[in-house]
């Protein structure tokens, strides 16, 4: 394996990531924007309306036609958030030439091709995108947002999210907001398109078996001449400054649920990004693993839950803790977790437990190169990360983390939002900073 | 060890039928840090009536017991959960209950052979006590609940009541809270007894192993066994027919959700060459039915009903087959009709021939992709098994399927009067 970047331009850069474990070639090409409540709903839908034609593919079903002739390319695409990110993903799987009749050979020319020609090159017609397709698009995010509450695990989730980032631009949804799409149109929405492609950070993905045609081939591309070269405007992960939290927030919310979500919002006040790894370890005891606190003790002892667990986002360092509950043992579980957190406060952990959630993390990063999506992530988020560590270093890094590194990060953990997701069955008070 | 190349996707599988029964399947891959192991048994949640071997009464059991078991064969008698010290030494482990099988699987970067000690420990060695079944009442009530709130399984066990009026493929894999309080240690034991025999047992491995040495080490572990006879299994005589034609359930959904069942003729009968085939054919029609390039696909989506590519799942085993097509429209009955008229306009020829070459060319891509990671490989090599198949064995057919067939497997299995629509809104 073997990972190499070249900036094609000034705020376009190629990532070439030579592997020669998978039947398949992934590429991908990402677009970066600063997420802000005047464009994300617009960005949201872009995605969708150029996938419905490009100037040589005119219609989504020429596209399919084209992917189908292609031994089932995968074209695939969407909009993430990323930290205080937007991002606008495409991707384009095929399979090796290696594995192919010699009369089809050349797929992974032909499938960059039709990914760039997807992105950059739309079917346009007098400075604005085909009505119908701009139409039809506004429809179905409508259906996306109005949707958000069908999965009630993740809906909790997101929630907890807005409460504790209410009014800053992290709390947007991905997908945007209904009263924002009625505004959209297919004249104003090609001129953001051109000014987001003329703005945006561009990362272009090669994941596979790579030759150096395949290279010029892309640098060749009429679609990548075709861009300017510009000085992008992003957000990087960093340790914000230090805000204690003087009240917890407390959020209950109804719906139609059997079982209760309960979502707790951690805060981190790391005091320097190097912390993160050490937080990456912390989060493993406290709910990462199987044989975390909160899955031993929400779940094995006290047989209150399913799902216990927590995760750790490093861009935002904040951590997420969740399960599922029956909705009358709101107050025990709740008990239970603030109990956990206190532990690891007080230091009740063993090195042994350190040990172990090192050797499960790092089991897990060493398994990412075995997966091209996942290998292919990973190296994007180092995109947004000023202290970026090969892969070598970030195992060493995590090997270095000891019980008193844990410690530390535990004393700057602050609970900032408490969400449940009931059907008010029980009476809770809502308490919102 | 009998070893079968494929060179299409330059992939080798050594397997072996130990002398106790037991099968191991190994498909090594070079260079690759993964590590995949999946042992399972071919007993799911659709054995609950069985005579144990040597036995000649009947023996009838609460639905839910092998999801139940399960979870419960983590628990050892020195008062550990296996999955902690799976958890502790860096390994991931997790255990699944389907209609047919149940399997435990581990996947790791480092310490195969240690988690390899473990693993098998625990799945030979249950430790079931009156107190540690109760307790996972409470957790496996909550997991009930959890699918509750899933519109998504919910549409899809509709659709199963609507075509089955007896076989159990229609229940809950976890049985109902009121059926699990009927679980207790003897059951448990008893089914873990009848099911757990290596004879019923199928273990495949995938990762960087010489398949010689690896299988030394599984040998090792393995406790000695008394050679047994087969379990004769009950299922209930299902008609042909379906149960009803159309089901609606309400629930919070912002979209009505659909799935869509297709009854079929049951495919035990065949050899497992024409099982394969039966299987590329159909998916290849699903494709020329609702694919993304079909005519149906394009039209509702023009006119918003859906905005999305249905999962179309062709899902069978010795006692059930079926199509189910699923996923969210504007009105599901719609795109249910257009379907009908176009299975129909089908039989009567009307498919292109180079629609069909080109989908076979997209199923064959999909195939070759299935081998781009150990843990998928290594599961459909189970799965497959468990079928009476050789995963090899689709990318061996699927060249010489011929046009038609797929008019022939069209009529003979496809009927209008055994198609059933499952429907949740709000």
């Amino acid at each position: 394996m073997k990972y190499t970047e070249k900036q094609i331009k000034e705020g376009i850069k190629l990532h070439l990531i030579q592997n020669d474990r998978f039947k398949t070639n992934l590429m991908a090409v990402f677009l970066t924007v600063p997420l802000d409540k005047k464009t994300v709903t617009q960005n949201a839908i872009l995605p969708a309306v150029l996938r419905r034609g490009t100037k040589n593919m005119q219609t989504q079903e020429e596209i399919s036609i084209e992917l189908e002739e292609m031994y089932g390319a995968v074209f695939d695409c969407g909009v993430e958030k990323e930290g205080d990110n937007q991002i606008l993903k495409f991707y384009i799987e095929v399979i090796n030439d290696e594995f192919i009749p010699e009369e089809d050979k050349g797929l992974s020319k032909k499938a960059i091709y039709n990914l760039l020609d997807i992105v950059f090159n739309p079917n346009i017609k007098e400075n604005a995108f085909k009505i119908e397709y701009v139409e039809q698009e506004k429809a179905n995010l409508k259906h996306i947002i109005e949707g958000r509450t069908d999965n009630k695990a993740r809906y909790a989730l997101e929630r907890c999210i807005e409460e504790m980032y209410k009014n800053e631009s992290y709390s947007l949804y991905k997908y945007g907001y209904i009263e924002d799409i009625e505004n959209i149109k297919n004249d104003n929405l090609y001129t953001s398109y051109k000014q987001l492609v003329e703005n945006c950070k561009i990362d272009i993905y090669i994941s596979g078996i790579i030759n150096e045609d395949l290279i010029q081939n892309i640098e060749e591309n009429e679609n990548i001449k075709s861009l300017k070269p510009r000085t992008p405007k992003y957000i990087k992960n960093e340790v914000k400054s230090k805000k204690d939290i003087e009240k917890i927030n407390i959020i209950s919310e109804n719906l139609d649920v059997t079982q209760g979500k309960l979502v707790l919002g951690l805060k981190l006040l790391l005091e320097n990004l190097d912390q993160q790894y050490d937080a990456i370890i912390y989060n493993g005891i406290l709910g990462g693993t199987a044989n975390s606190k909160l899955f031993q003790n929400v779940r094995e002892k006290a047989s209150l839950a399913y799902t216990a667990g927590s995760s750790y986002v490093r861009m935002k360092n904040t951590i997420y803790i969740n399960c599922g509950i029956e909705i009358e043992n709101y107050q025990k579980a709740l008990d239970i977790i603030k109990k956990q957190i206190e532990d690891m406060k007080l230091g009740n952990f063993t090195e042994e437990e350190v040990e172990n959630a090192k050797k499960g993390y790092i089991s897990a990063l060493k398994a990412v190169e075995n997966e091209q999506d996942s290998e292919l992530i990973y190296y994007f988020g180092k995109e947004f990360n000023k202290n970026e560590l090969s892969f070598e270093d970030y195992q060493k890094r995590i090997e270095k983390v000891k019980k008193e590194d844990v410690l530390k990060v535990a004393e700057l953990v602050k609970l900032d939002t408490i969400y449940f997701l009931q059907n008010g069955s029980i009476k809770i008070d809502n308490i919102r900073r | 060890m009998q070893i079968i190349h494929n060179s299409k996707v330059k992939e080798t599988l050594y397997i072996e039928k130990l002398k106790n029964g037991l099968t191991v399947m190994i498909i090594p891959k070079k260079n690759v840090q993964k590590k995949y192991i999946i042992w399972g048994t071919n007993y799911g949640s659709n054995d609950s009536s069985f005579i144990v071997p040597g036995e000649d009464k009947v023996t009838n059991v609460p639905k839910g017991v092998a999801h139940f078991l399960e979870h419960k064969m983590f628990e050892q008698k020195n008062g550990r959960n296996s999955l902690d010290v799976l958890t502790e030494i860096g390994v991931s482990a997790n255990a699944y209950t389907t209609n047919d099988h149940t399997a435990y699987l581990y996947e790791c970067t480092d310490n195969f052979y240690e988690a390899l000690d473990e693993f098998m420990d625990y799945v030979q060695n249950p430790y079931f006590t009156d107190e540690n079944v109760e307790k996972e009442k409470g957790i496996i009530g909550q997991e009930i609940m959890m699918y509750d709130d899933y519109p998504e399984w919910k549409v899809y066990l509709n659709a199963l009541e609507a075509m089955y009026h007896e076989n159990p493929v229609k229940l809950d894999i976890t049985g109902t809270i009121e059926t699990i309080s009927k679980i207790d240690k003897d059951i448990l034991y008893k089914c873990y007894n009848t099911f757990y025999h290596p004879s019923n047992m199928v273990m495949v491995v995938s990762g960087d192993f010489e398949p010689e040495n690896l299988l030394e080490e599984i040998k090792k572990r393995l406790l000695p066994v008394e050679p047994r006879g087969e379990i004769k299994r009950i299922y209930p005589e299902e008609p042909e027919s379906i149960v009803k034609e159309k089901v609606e359930q309400k629930m919070e959904v912002s979209r009505p959700l659909y799935a869509i069942g297709i009854k079929l003729k049951l495919l035990s009968d065949l050899k497992s060459e024409e099982i394969v085939r039966k299987n590329i054919i159909v998916q290849i029609l699903l494709n020329l039915l609702l694919g993304e390039s079909s005519q149906i696909y394009k039209k509702l989506y023009d006119s918003g009903n859906i905005s999305y590519s249905p999962v179309m799942d062709f899902e069978f085993s010795k006692t059930y087959a079926h199509i189910l097509i699923s996923g969210q429209a504007e009105e599901p009955e719609v795109l249910y009709n257009e379907l009908k008229k176009q299975i129909n306009n089908f039989k009567k020829g009307n498919i292109k021939k180079e629609d069909f070459q080109r989908l076979k060319k997209t199923l064959y891509g999909e195939y070759v992709k299935e081998y781009n990671d150990v843990s998928e490989i290594a599961r459909m090599f189970l799965v497959d098994y468990f079928k009476g198949v050789n995963s090899f064995e689709y990318l061996e057919q699927i060249e010489s399927v011929q046009y038609e067939e797929i008019l022939q497997t069209l009529n003979e299995y496809f009927d209008e009067n055994k198609m059933v629509l499952s429907v949740v809104k709000a």
